[in-house]
């Protein structure tokens, strides 16, 4: 059984006097310690493909099965505690809780998890340990560089034990040296730990790391290509 | 791990949080200081009441209440009296004599209450003793004393040392005249009661009415307000065909008002409240409004909504919180402070002697009201959070983290 499967799926928005098909019946299959990367031009349907496989957005037509389950027709209530405890997100702009210090943005996912004090500050201090910041565990956001910030969102995503986690367009933000630390760094944590990774991205760096390119134009797959190791 | 963040959101906008604090603190302050000062208006009403005549429980004959003539006085009056002060409880009691009569002076002649005492007894029970501009409380050795209320003297034109006359109904129905000397001038909160009471020594009404000792009134005073329901409970049981009222009874307008009081100061505070709930509601919807693409990353990270709601409704309780105890902190303070010293009022004193108040009011909160409060702050502040909480939880995750 696949991890991910996506069957005929759709997703057209109504919000314009022209309604826009932003992903158009596209089926694919993703399979365990995949590093997939999704890549297209802007507005060809990358992000929207990304919220669809993550629960994030209904689709207007299709499923989307994680582990067999289908996500598309759970509730909102089912399908957020789905996300919490199936799917790790890393987002563009880091997206971190500014009050809080890299620790307690790790620990508060496994707050929501409901996993005691103690067992979720020494996952928090491991995680940060693994993406470098053993140094910077008590500093907030505002005190982080964009690279530490966004590593400290990796370790965020991992915190949950996910299936898989969702890297949308995750080196926008960054330079290219702290741009190739952190892929190194999802690199590594795929090896090691058998992380599934898939991400949407323009970015030629995230596209020669990948070891599958999904091309989207127009919200269809253009090609899929595995690329040999 | 909720509650702390929802403490650090409150301070993430030091400003707007503390002005949202302070205008809290201050009309919390504003409300609790006006509401201890009507208070104290009330508690001085029925204090000065209380002090100046009523006491606490009062005894009659039944009749006397339908018809206040002088035949209806208490059977056995003394021993009633003698029984009464021997009642655990009850401080002290003095027995008067009550006729209605006219007081006459040679330029005019007004309705009055003679008000027969025993003096020694009467001032452990008032305080109109204390309440003397002119003269002494019947220290002289006039033949027929009287004590008058100021406002009489100035209608009737008498004062200290006048000669005044009164008249009134005998027991056989005969009329009695009788010249008195006034040997003091009194003056109460009550203009009403000033010109309307003359006290004269029980002795010398005895011997004009030509009678046995005959009392209409026992006023009994207690060692604590607290006591009044169980001795008047007591006393009633005790004397089943006499009259046995409590100063509600005998002046429910006076219970009435004081009651009041208390009510206007829920009222005040709902108001204030009121206004206050506004701004609140501003201030969440705007640390809402800022936070969108934060909340939403929340919700898609997997933070159920009821969770993002009791955020919302924490950091609002917070906020709401940290205001009220400011303003507890400094109305409390001013309380106890005016409390102790008074407010003087003297610039007001004829608005508030026709309200039966002292001049000088003592501000004060009763126990309550400190409980009832917070519990009110914490009603204002969720109703405050529903509507920015309401838009927190109707965050679409995708919409928010990519357009906001």
């Amino acid at each position: 059984m696949p991890l991910i499967e996506v069957k005929n799926l759709s997703k057209t928005y109504n919000t314009t006097a022209v309604p826009v098909q932003a992903v158009k019946n596209v089926n694919l299959q993703i399979e365990k310690q995949e590093f997939t990367a999704i890549v297209g031009p802007s507005g060809s349907g990358k992000t929207t493909l990304l919220n669809l496989i993550g629960g994030l957005d209904k689709p207007t037509n299709g499923s989307v099965f994680i582990e067999g389950k289908d996500i598309s027709t759970l509730k909102s209530n089912a399908l957020t505690e789905f996300r919490l405890h199936h799917i790790g997100f890393v987002f563009q702009a880091y997206n971190l809780i500014p009050v809080f210090t890299a620790k307690e943005n790790v620990e508060f996912i496994m707050l929501l998890q409901g996993i005691p004090k103690a067992k979720r500050e020494k996952r928090a201090i491991e995680l940060l340990n693994a993406v470098g910041l053993s140094d910077r565990m008590y500093s907030r956001p505002s005190q982080l560089s964009g690279g530490q910030q966004q590593r400290v969102a990796v370790a965020r995503a991992l915190a949950s034990h996910p299936n898989f986690v969702l890297a949308d367009e995750p080196t926008a933000n960054l330079d290219s040296r702290t741009a190739e630390s952190l892929l190194d760094l999802m690199d590594q944590l795929n090896k090691d730990y058998s992380m599934t990774f898939i991400f949407s991205t323009h970015d030629p760096k995230v596209i020669k790391r990948a070891r599958r390119i999904i091309t989207l134009e127009d919200g269809a797959i253009k090609s899929d290509i595995t690329v040999a190791n | 791990m909720l509650a702390s963040l929802a403490w650090k959101n409150v301070w993430r906008n030091k400003k707007r949080s503390l002005i949202m604090i302070l205008a809290i603190a201050l009309g919390l302050w504003g409300s609790l200081l006006a509401g201890a000062i009507w208070m104290g208006w009330g508690e001085s009403m029925v204090n000065t009441a209380i002090d100046r005549d009523l006491s606490h429980i009062q005894i009659h004959n039944q009749k006397y209440l339908q018809n206040k003539e002088i035949t209806n006085f208490i059977p056995d009056g003394f021993r009633v009296l003698k029984e009464t002060i021997s009642v655990p409880g009850v401080k002290t009691a003095s027995g008067r004599t009550l006729i209605e009569g006219m007081a006459a002076s040679p330029i005019s002649t007004f309705g009055v209450k003679i008000v027969g005492i025993l003096p020694i007894e009467e001032k452990k029970v008032t305080n109109i003793h204390t309440r003397l501009i002119e003269g002494k409380y019947f220290e002289s050795n006039d033949r027929n004393p009287i004590i008058i209320g100021k406002k009489l003297a100035d209608r009737l034109n008498l004062k200290l040392r006048s000669k005044i006359i009164i008249s009134f109904q005998g027991l056989d129905g005969s009329l009695i005249y009788a010249a008195f000397r006034i040997v003091g001038i009194y003056k109460t909160e009550s203009a009403l009661f000033d010109q309307s009471n003359v006290f004269v020594q029980q002795a010398n009404l005895f011997r004009l009415l030509n009678t046995e000792p005959i009392i209409h009134e026992i006023a009994i005073r207690l060692q604590s307000s607290r006591l009044m329901p169980q001795i008047y409970n007591e006393v009633k049981t005790k004397y089943p065909n006499l009259s046995v009222q409590t100063w509600k009874e005998i002046a429910p307008e006076i219970a009435v008002t004081s009651a009041a009081m208390e009510s206007f100061t829920y009222l005040f505070l709902s108001i204030i409240l009121l206004a206050l709930l506004f701004g609140i509601t501003n201030t969440m919807l705007m640390s809402v409004m800022e936070r969108i693409r934060e909340l939403g990353v929340l919700i898609a990270v997997g933070m159920k909504r009821i969770k993002v709601f009791t955020t919302i409704l924490l950091e609002t309780i917070m906020l709401s919180l940290t205001g009220a105890a400011g303003g507890f902190a400094i109305g409390g303070i001013t309380i106890a402070y005016f409390s102790y010293t008074g407010i003087d009022f003297s610039a007001f004193a004829s608005t508030m002697e026709s309200f039966g108040a002292s001049p000088t009011l003592y501000p004060f909160l009763p126990m309550s009201m400190y409980i009832a409060l917070p519990l009110m702050i914490v009603i204002t502040a969720s109703l405050s959070a529903a509507l920015p909480a309401w838009k927190a939880v109707h965050i679409e995750p995708a919409t928010a983290v990519r357009i906001y």
